[in-house]
């Protein structure tokens, strides 16, 4: 009995110790094998020689690969454009939406047909957007061609152009993103109490004073992660229109880094090259959704 | 009890039948060997068909092919190789084959003379691409050489004559300008093929320039000749403006419905676009035009090889079968005929089943024609060659915009292009 007595509160607590970390295991096992073991063999193949083939050994290069991505014909192209395309796509799918979901949110249940029509971009994939906007902007004979010749528009090929072609991307990528920010949005005006704006309106709040006051601190939150999110998404969402419609051209005006580490892995099989700029792809996230967590994250609010 | 025996008696059975099928399945044991291709379409439908008979021919041997886009079969090739799963012939675009050479484990076709027989099936020059020193390692298959397409009954609305196809650029430039005078159509369009890299070579080289060395790590179109062929590119461009700057699927689109005169492509469309064309206008197919009047043509070939990975044993020996079969004259000239490839095998004519079809189709006698003027496809060095191919395409983007004559700019982005590569003696 005394011994019992003596093993029931070690036992209790060995188990309060120990289940968190095997419920948690299949998670870390998880994301241990996708996550954080890609994460590091990148960060090792980056120091490395080799080309796919694995009959050939690997060289330890160090860090010449960064060096030789820094003196390479596509990197500060490649990175300027990366900024660029996120810097763009804050007004455009991070703003933008925000309008709309507030729109379809005072219609109710009414707005729901502009929510389905909003969305299906969304839904169809980025492969057929491409090569339906190949054939809309064909400069021979395109859709858009006929229509700017009706406008009286000079002819010419709106891709060929490095202005045309990376505003083109922004807007076909704005274009498919669209509608899942204003669901995100929608989600999160859905969170807001409308006996709440009643109240407002009962002490005579305007529209504008409503969403100032009410609608949009109660949306930082959302606004925020779509923030983040949309700045992440954009690297990667735009390589399947780079690669249908212009190839990272012309001039290297539309690719990026997402775009030049595919080329470098898979279209010469530098992986030493393609492995450091996913590390710099990575180092630049990082620094992003920090700087984020920094700056902006004290004006979201959390609370109700 | 009795039903519970009964069930454990008929669960036997059918496990011990399962066994013998799968035993007696082992004693006429057929090797499955992959196959990786860009073919759609037609072209996949006829190249089965020959694969299908192949089986047929050899119920021991089964072929898995393995769709990729002509885009991405060097990645997905690369990729499959690099996880190890099972590759035994794989299509090489031409202009990578040195770096699958060098970088993959491609098997030599002639380690085993006593198999390796079937090469002597196709002209020797096809041979030069896969060759090193003694060994071969690829064998052409899927070889197109840039023809131009035109629409006869644009050359007739304009006061042409339909039957007299362009032969030389300043013809080809005359056409043009008259067509878009009298018909308000575009003239031409070239192909560009990946990073404007094809288009760019063979306008060099049918100008008499040379593209890359040897070895793929050189530059050489720098001198007067290539400088004169990129040249023209911009001038049909800029100066005469009979092309527009298109992506290739544009142009070919738009020649497709009748928005475009003359397309210059590859024989490998010729399928298609008889097909696309039909009932719309009256298609003429002519050779690729000589550079200037008394020149010779010399036009690289697009398209790519087969190379074997297959491991000693009977996939090996099964692979080498299929490449023996479609070596052969008659299925190679089929592949020919069913497809647009250019034929691959010595004296395809001689041929009765060729010949009686080039006579019945003549569209295709101009593809015949050409053969004599290929000269094999320059490929890239493995040292820098995406910045220098990017150089390339950057290179036709400032002529194309009119940034100044290849006299300046192409020795520049030659320069570029060597230093990328690393060339240290040319």
């Amino acid at each position: 009995m005394q011994h019992s007595g003596l093993a029931g509160p070690n036992v209790l607590t060995v188990r309060r110790t120990v289940a968190p970390f095997v419920y948690l295991l299949p998670l870390l096992v998880l994301l241990g094998l996708f996550t954080y073991w890609p994460l590091l063999n990148t960060v090792w193949l980056s120091l490395m020689r080799w080309n796919l083939n694995p009959g050939v050994p690997l060289q330890f290069e160090g860090l010449a690969n960064y060096q030789r991505l820094v003196d390479s014909v596509l990197f500060a192209d490649a990175a300027r454009n990366t900024a660029y395309y996120i810097l763009a796509s804050i007004p455009l799918k991070v703003l933008l939406p925000l309008p709309f979901a507030v729109g379809i949110w005072a219609l109710g249940s009414s707005g729901r047909i502009y929510r389905v029509v909003l969305f299906l971009p969304t839904l169809v994939s980025f492969v057929v957007i491409s090569v339906v906007f190949l054939w809309l902007l064909n400069p021979i004979g395109g859709l858009v061609t006929q229509l700017g010749a009706m406008l009286g528009l000079p002819p010419g090929n709106v891709l060929a152009s490095p202005t045309g072609a990376f505003w083109t991307i922004m807007a076909l990528s704005t274009w498919k993103l669209l509608g899942f920010n204003i669901l995100l949005y929608l989600a999160g005006l859905s969170r807001i109490n409308r006996d709440q704006i009643l109240a407002m309106r009962l002490d005579g709040a305007s529209d504008w004073q409503v969403v100032r006051h009410l609608v949009w601190p109660m949306l930082t939150p959302t606004t925020f992660f779509v923030l983040v999110t949309t700045s992440i998404f954009t690297i990667q969402q735009v390589f399947t229109p780079i690669d249908i419609l212009t190839r990272g051209g012309p001039f290297n005006a539309t690719t990026n880094l997402f775009y030049m580490v595919y080329q470098y892995t898979f279209r010469t099989f530098d992986v030493g090259l393609g492995a450091a700029g996913t590390v710099v792809i990575l180092v630049l996230l990082l620094a992003i959704t920090l700087a984020k967590l920094r700056f902006l994250d004290r004006h979201v609010h959390y609370e109700q | 009890m009795t039903t519970w025996r009964s069930a454990l008696k008929a669960a036997a059975s059918a496990l011990i039948a399962a066994l013998t099928l799968i035993t007696a399945g082992a004693a006429h044991a057929e090797t499955t060997i992959t196959l990786y291709h860009y073919q759609t379409g037609s072209n996949y439908e006829a190249f089965r068909r020959l694969l299908n008979e192949f089986e047929q021919k050899n119920p021991d041997i089964r072929i898995k092919d393995i769709f990729s886009q002509s885009e991405q079969i060097t990645a997905d090739l690369q990729a499959a190789l690099a996880a190890g799963r099972q590759v035994d012939v794989a299509t090489v675009i031409g202009k990578n084959m040195i770096h699958f050479l060098n970088n993959t484990p491609a098997v030599p076709l002639n380690a085993e003379p006593a198999k390796a027989k079937f090469l002597d099936n196709y002209l020797p020059v096809f041979l030069d691409i896969g060759r090193v020193g003694t060994k071969v390692y690829a064998v052409p298959h899927a070889y197109g050489t840039p023809m131009v397409y035109y629409n006869k009954d644009l050359f007739r609305k304009a006061g042409l004559d339909p039957e007299q196809p362009p032969r030389t650029w300043d013809e080809v430039i005359q056409a043009s300008l008259v067509i878009k005078q009298k018909t308000g159509v575009m003239g031409m369009g070239h192909l560009h093929a990946a990073m404007r890299d094809y288009g760019t070579m063979l306008m060099v080289t049918n100008a008499g320039g040379k593209y890359l060395s040897g070895d793929g790590r050189c530059a050489l179109f720098d001198e007067p000749a290539g400088i004169a062929g990129v040249q023209l590119w911009q001038d049909l461009v800029v100066k005469y403006k009979v092309m527009p700057v298109a992506e290739d699927r544009q142009m070919q689109a738009a020649f497709n419905s009748g928005q475009l005169a003359m397309y210059i492509t590859s024989s490998a469309s010729l399928g298609g676009t008889v097909a696309s064309t039909k009932g719309r206008f009256e298609l003429g197919v002519a050779n690729y035009p000589v550079f200037k009047e008394g020149m010779k043509r010399k036009t690289p070939n697009s398209g790519a090889a087969l190379m074997m990975y297959s491991p000693a044993g009977p996939r090996r020996d099964a692979s080498l079968r299929l490449l023996a079969y479609l070596s052969d004259r008659k299925i190679a000239n089929r592949w020919s005929r069913e497809s647009g490839y250019m034929p691959l095998s010595k004296n395809p004519l001689s041929d009765p089943d060729m010949a009686k079809y080039v006579s019945s189709f003549p569209l295709v006698q101009p593809v015949i024609a050409q053969m004599s003027d290929t000269v094999p496809t320059a490929t890239w060095g493995e040292k820098g060659a995406l910045e220098a191919q990017t150089i390339v395409s950057n290179l036709m983007d400032s002529l194309w915009a009119n940034q100044g004559q290849a006299l300046k700019l192409v020795p520049e982005a030659v320069a570029r292009m060597n230093t990328a590569m690393g060339c240290a003696k040319r």
